[in-house]
């Protein structure tokens, strides 16, 4: 038996207007992600790389079609419930990371779990847990500003994965990173994939950094005209 | 960590900004605060009873009244208590230093109005052991610096003793605190016995009259009713309650609440402008990391309260400094310029800090929540 993909887009269409003019992204783009894939996208900018994966967060819907994610509709969802919905199936990590600057590193972990109904002392023992998990134990205190790039994206990750979502999506992880760091990021993410089954998706320019997924869509014009799979 | 302390530290992250508001804040909190206990205070009006009526002539309070008044305004059904009271007003050493004595009847005093002056029987019993005996109000009290058993000499302006001197000598037999703290205290209370056998002109007439209605009667249908007995007579008189003759008083020179009214009301629209200002730039400062809030999940709803909690936490702490720097004033040179910050004062601040939180984090906020999560991220 064939088990239902986790992620599905179905004639997915999606365009921006900007004055009187219309600019289409997809005008009909299918898509299906099976749970626990690790999907590296990349293609030339303006492709549509950044628009579908702000659909698959729930952040901007289509315009027709469907777009299925576990077992939410976020095609039909309204904002409240694709909110709720971000706040305990997704996590997502940014390209220049988006931690808060008046927060140290723990505090910025936490931040997705004060939408939980969870006691401060699970909480500490979520963050700590997922500080460890991407080697920055001893570094909670420290703020931001006193981070690498690389520290700080890996403060990024452990926020995204601190709601324990069976989503991850990242938008151009190691796009901000030295060759050193980004590796040590992609192989978070691959570890990430590998023992918690983690879905992730993952926007970006880098064929180094794509080869660390199972596979590869090329996306071009609003298309995947390639895919390739890891050796 | 809660919502909170996030919102305690965004309201902290530029801490001049957050510090100059805060003075803001606490300049308007202060005007108010000291106006409305001037309002409040000996001074004002809002503590004066609206119950114990004052018969005074209707010429005005400089004449007096006779004695025979009396028995007509007690033998009113309506009338629970009434009493008189002639005013002796001068000086002590310097003639800028004015005081007053309410030379009245002890017991009529106590059962008329003998609550709201904090008499007690002790007190007006004191009055008995000497005609020449006074109870001196705590404010005039602190503020000449007089205690019990000491005696002074009152240089009165027009009321000449029958030797032709205008020299009153009393003794303190006590002093008087007033029912709270917004009670006038600043004067004497004197037997009329004495003064009216002593003065030279003017015997067994009163400057006024003081009545206390009947429980459950209305005080403006009596004093019509009183005002009504002597409006053919020799002597006709205008009875208001003790608010109304105070407010009038006080209009003779300006109008003093409406004033304060609109001293307090631009130091707020002043105030409302600057945070409103200061924190439409705060939040907008802040765009893409509400969209990176939004993008963890964060509803609308609770993107207003945190910039919400963050207005109101500002308000409230240049709120509280402001209130105690004006119950510092009060603590320090109340009872000199007639301030009281009484609890309605406090009542009043605490709902206009609330009101002036909403006021200037509503626009804020709505802006923050509205902003879509892609426009936001736009802003960086």
């Amino acid at each position: 038996m064939t088990q239902e993909p986790f992620i599905t887009l179905a004639g997915v269409r999606k365009g921006y207007r900007t004055g009187s003019d219309a600019i289409p992204i997809f005008t009909a783009l299918d898509l299906a992600i099976p749970r626990g894939d690790f999907v590296a996208i990349m293609g030339p900018s303006g492709s549509g790389k950044s628009t579908l994966l702000n659909m698959l967060a729930g952040i901007d819907v289509p315009d027709a079609g469907s777009l299925k994610v576990g077992n939410y509709r976020l095609d039909q969802m309204g904002e409240t419930a694709r909110s709720s919905w971000r706040a305990h199936n997704m996590g997502i990590v940014f390209q220049f990371y988006n931690l808060l600057p008046m927060l140290n590193a723990a505090e910025n972990v936490e931040l997705p779990l004060l939408l939980k109904p969870l006691s401060a002392g699970e909480r500490r023992s979520r963050v700590a847990k997922v500080l460890d998990l991407v080697g920055l134990s001893g570094r909670e205190k420290q703020y931001p500003s006193m981070m690498s790039g690389g520290q700080q994206q890996r403060v990024g990750i452990a926020r995204a994965i601190v709601s324990d979502p069976k989503l991850l999506l990242c938008d151009e992880p190691t796009g901000d990173l030295d060759r050193k760091s980004a590796d040590e990021v992609l192989e978070i993410l691959a570890l990430l994939n590998r023992t918690l089954e983690k879905t992730i998706v993952m926007v970006t320019h880098d064929p180094q950094a794509a080869r660390s997924a199972k596979r590869t869509l090329h996306l071009d014009k609003g298309l995947f005209v390639e895919e390739k799979r890891a050796a | 960590m809660t919502f909170l302390s996030l919102a305690r530290k965004n309201a902290w992250r530029k801490p001049l900004r957050t510090v100059l508001l805060l003075i803001c804040i606490a300049v308007a909190f202060l005007i108010y605060a000291l106006t409305a206990s001037f309002l409040a205070g000996s001074q004002g009006t809002s503590a004066a009873s609206e119950d114990v009526l004052g018969v005074m002539s209707v010429a005005g309070r400089a004449q007096p009244l006779p004695m025979a008044h009396l028995a007509r305004i007690a033998a009113e059904p309506d009338v629970g208590a009434a009493t008189f009271m002639t005013r002796l007003r001068g000086f002590v050493g310097s003639e800028k230093n004015v005081v007053a004595v309410s030379a009245v009847e002890p017991q009529g005093l106590m059962s008329v109005n003998g609550r709201e002056l904090g008499l007690t029987p002790a007190l007006i019993g004191s009055l008995d052991q000497g005609r020449d005996r006074i109870l001196v109000g705590r404010a005039l009290a602190e503020a000449q610096g007089w205690s019990v058993g000491q005696l002074i000499t009152i240089t009165a302006f027009q009321m000449v003793r029958q030797d032709g001197d205008r020299e009153w000598r009393f003794e303190i037999a006590g002093i008087f605190e007033g029912e709270n703290e917004s009670t006038d205290t600043y004067f004497a209370i004197g037997r009329y016995d004495y003064v009216n056998a002593s003065r030279a002109k003017g015997r067994d007439t009163v400057d006024v009259f003081v009545v206390r209605p009947r429980d459950g009667i209305k005080a403006s249908t009596l004093a019509a009713r009183i005002d009504s007995l002597f409006a053919n007579s020799a002597a006709p008189t205008r009875t208001q309650s003790e608010k109304q003759f105070l407010e009038a008083f006080l209009r003779q020179y300006a109008d003093i609440k409406l004033i304060v009214n609109l001293v307090t009301g631009v130091a707020f629209v002043t105030l409302l402008m600057i945070v409103i200002n200061t924190m439409v730039f705060a939040v907008r400062e802040r765009t893409f990391e509400i969209g990176v809030l939004k993008t963890l999940g964060v509803s609308g709803g609770r993107i207003i309260a945190l910039v919400l909690v963050e207005t109101f936490l500002i308000v409230a702490i240049g709120a509280t400094i402001g209130l105690v720097l004006a119950k510092l004033a009060t603590v320090l040179v109340g009872t000199v310029l007639g301030l009281a910050f009484s609890p309605s004062v406090l009542a009043k601040a605490t709902a206009i800090a609330l009101a002036v939180g909403l006021a200037t984090g509503l626009l804020p906020a709505i802006n923050a929540m509205r902003t879509p999560i892609i426009k936001a991220f736009r802003a960086r």
